[in-house]
């Protein structure tokens, strides 16, 4: 902020009685409050605001809120609007990979920091990576090769994938798979779903059940991943075929939707509310206390961008240029394990765990079978490691 | 028949230069405003020629928009071809497509030809959201500008490139009030009034139509490059039928068949969409009153509208449907 700014804000403070706190950063928060990610854009929103008051911090910061619609075209504007009309320190949040992709240019070139909160292609911190763009959420191929790692020694070798056909669905597979033939399993068949327009998964799961395969290894979220599941468990084949997946298949925030059908299935993802940790407990309960729900990994993923946000403000970045620099070093126990981002992608690396979702006291939760530790990505072409 | 009156010379001149004053007086949101205002212009201005004097009401100009917007990125970001004839590719893209559809639709009318141009244009979103190599619906990103700084015109300020908008704007009316007077605009108006007796003059009316059409998509191309200039960012959204739905909407609120109707209408929606969605999301409930409100006045659109009050005859190019 300009010098000149800020003695004009201490004077008008001083003359009206100077309690007022001053915002220092401004927060340009890209996160859709309408269409079907709204609800992720809520659950990130409120975890963004408990880590700013956890700090005690709400006062130093100045936060402008505008909606994507996690529509690409929509969030190119809305970034433009934050960074030139409302003149952003930084810009925090985005759920969808779409919207990322489309304003990554924008936010490199304006030089402006940019934490992502969710959106996982893999590109944003591979080839198209940034040093101003810094993820503190997961990279597609993050959360489903640890799978990859975990389902042989499970005595897993022969696995049926099934996603949906978008760029997410296929780098989780391709990640999944590599991985999995790395430790010696074998994918026997795969069909990649109409993204968003399959209604029955029957016929997918009747070639799956032929193919021979001893598990099934599937990438769904949101809607999708709901209306999955609960056709599964009606298709009755949990024993012979058992479900494995990326954990936005059976997250915490769908359990409550998919029910009994749930039960059984094996997910690998960066959070669940269930983690036996001090940390993660206060967490819980801070965050019980306010919502009067469990977080999920969105709240989670809100929440380190804040705190990642705070404790660069903490070593006395103020602007863009030094948020930029002091960002990628910060590094910490969260919520969800230890966390840091790596120099070399400005990709966060962190533990992936892998659950299973069992029923305890008539409630979904998840029981946790191993800890993938340290999860790190290849640098796939990002040259911010030198 | 067309005529550039003193009426609409002086009202295209204060709308341009009241954009212009906004732009250098104003924030970066006005600017903003500014280009939108522009882009929507110059795509009625191009539909009003065919829909306004041609009587062939299409639902595909997003479309001719989206495939200019798409010619262009494919040719700077897919091929390095250098900005400027990279906007001749993306320009001359959109006038190709134009023609081959305006070919084809030609001798269909009303609403088979309403239909037909909705069908055509869906099919060209679909096929820009399945190809891959387009990037799908998760559209383009890193287009240029165009480099300007030989002439002290920096593109990046975005008070420079919305200067640059209304100059283009000046330009294509201009270049559609010139066409409207020459024998091919009264060729096409006479086509609208009495298509038979067009035949019986001699006038092979598939090919007016066509080259009409051609000429108009060459106009909404220059919309779709400015579109992908202005945010450096395409997706298959522009192709969508619901913008070609915006576009008629615009030239039917501003006056059908006056060409400075097209401009109005572009300034009363854009503004009217940014005045009332931030104050209600129902922002489409307004503009849908304003347009019915409009249509139920004659359906001369408001500056037609205005346009008889002032002059006290009936406006010229009007439809009489």
């Amino acid at each position: 902020m300009k010098n000149t700014t800020v003695s004009a804000l201490a004077l008008t403070a001083g003359l009206f009685g100077g309690s007022a706190a001053m915002a220092e950063i401004t927060v340009g928060m890209m996160l859709p409050t309408s269409g079907t990610y709204a609800a992720l854009g809520q659950e990130i929103d409120a975890g963004f605001m408990l880590a700013l008051e956890e700090a005690g911090q709400q006062d130093a910061v100045r936060i402008v809120r505008e909606d994507t619609e996690a529509r690409p075209q929509v969030g190119v504007q809305k970034a433009r609007k934050l960074v030139m009309q409302d003149e952003a320190d930084v810009l925090v949040g985005l759920v969808s990979s779409g919207v990322l992709g489309a304003i990554r240019d924008f936010v490199d070139g304006s030089q402006v920091p940019l934490i992502v909160a969710n959106a996982g292609n893999d590109e944003a911190t591979g080839d198209q990576c940034s040093r101003y763009i810094t993820r503190v959420s997961f990279s597609n191929a993050q959360v489903s090769r640890p799978m990859g790692e975990y389902l042989p020694t499970a005595g897993i070798t022969k696995v049926y994938t099934l996603a949906p056909d978008y760029a997410a669905g296929r780098q989780m597979i391709d990640a999944f798979t590599a991985e999995f033939a790395e430790h010696g399993g074998e994918v026997v068949g795969g069909e990649y779903t109409p993204f968003a327009q399959t209604e029955d998964f029957g016929p997918y799961l009747t070639n799956a059940r032929a193919s021979g395969a001893e598990a099934l290894f599937v990438f769904y979220a949101g809607g999708e991943a709901i209306s999955f599941v609960n056709q599964y468990g009606s298709f009755g084949i949990s024993d012979s075929l058992p479900l494995y997946g990326t954990g936005f298949l059976n997250s915490q925030l769908y359990l409550d939707a998919e029910g009994d059908s749930a039960i059984g299935t094996v997910g690998s993802l960066h959070y669940v509310p269930s983690l036996d940790t001090p940390e993660n407990e206060a967490f819980v309960a801070a965050y019980q206390e306010r919502h009067n729900k469990l977080p999920s990994e969105y709240a989670v993923q809100g929440y380190d961008a804040g705190r990642v946000l705070i404790e660069a403000m903490a070593t006395g970045a103020d602007d863009r240029e030094s948020l930029a620099e002091a960002i990628p070093q910060v590094s910490y126990t969260g919520p969800r394990g230890p966390l840091e981002i790596d120099p070399a992608t400005h990709n966060v690396i962190q533990n992936v765990y892998i659950y299973e979702i069992v029923k305890e006291d008539d409630r979904l939760t998840q029981n946790i079978l191993a800890t993938i530790e340290n999860v790190q990505d290849e640098p796939h072409g990002c040259t911010l490691g030198g | 028949m067309y005529r550039q009156t003193g009426l609409r010379s002086a009202t295209v001149l204060i709308i341009l230069a009241t954009m212009a004053v906004w732009t250098v007086y104003g924030s970066f949101y006005s600017r903003e405003i500014v280009v939108e205002i522009a882009i929507l212009a110059i795509l009625a201005i191009s539909l009003d020629i065919v829909a306004g004097y041609g009587g062939m009401v299409s639902l595909f100009h997003g479309a001719l928009m989206g495939v200019s917007a798409y010619g262009y990125g494919v040719a700077t970001v897919k091929y390095g071809v250098h900005p400027l004839p990279a906007a001749v590719v993306g320009v001359a893209s959109a006038a190709v497509f134009g023609t081959i559809v305006g070919a084809i639709t030609s001798k269909t009318a009303g609403i088979f030809f309403i239909m037909a141009t909705l069908a055509f244009g869906q099919m060209a979103y679909t096929l820009i959201f399945q190809a891959r190599w387009l990037g799908g619906d998760d559209g383009m990103a890193g287009l240029p500008r165009f480099d300007f700084s030989w002439l002290g015109v920096n593109m990046f300020n975005p008070q420079h490139f919305a200067l640059y908008a209304i100059v283009l704007v000046a330009l294509v009316y201009i270049a559609a009030a010139l066409l409207m007077r020459s024998a091919f605009g009264r060729t096409l108006e006479g086509i609208h009034s009495n298509e038979p007796r067009m035949i019986a003059l001699g006038v092979t009316t598939w090919i007016a139509k066509t080259r009409a059409f051609g000429t108009s998509a060459l106009l909404a191309g220059v919309a779709g490059v400015l579109a992908a200039q202005h945010t450096q960012f395409i997706s298959p959204e522009l192709l969508h039928w619901t913008m070609s739905g915006e576009v008629l909407i615009i030239v039917i609120l501003g006056g059908l068949g006056t060409l400075v109707g097209a401009l109005v209408g572009a300034v009363i929606f854009v503004l009217l969409k940014h005045e009332v969605s931030a104050m209600t999301q129902h922002w489409h409930i307004v503009v849908g009153l304003v347009l019915i409100a409009v249509v139920l006045m004659g359906g001369r659109g408001v500056y037609g509208q205005i346009e008889r009050w002032i002059t006290g005859r009936k406006t010229p190019g009007v439809p009489d449907a």
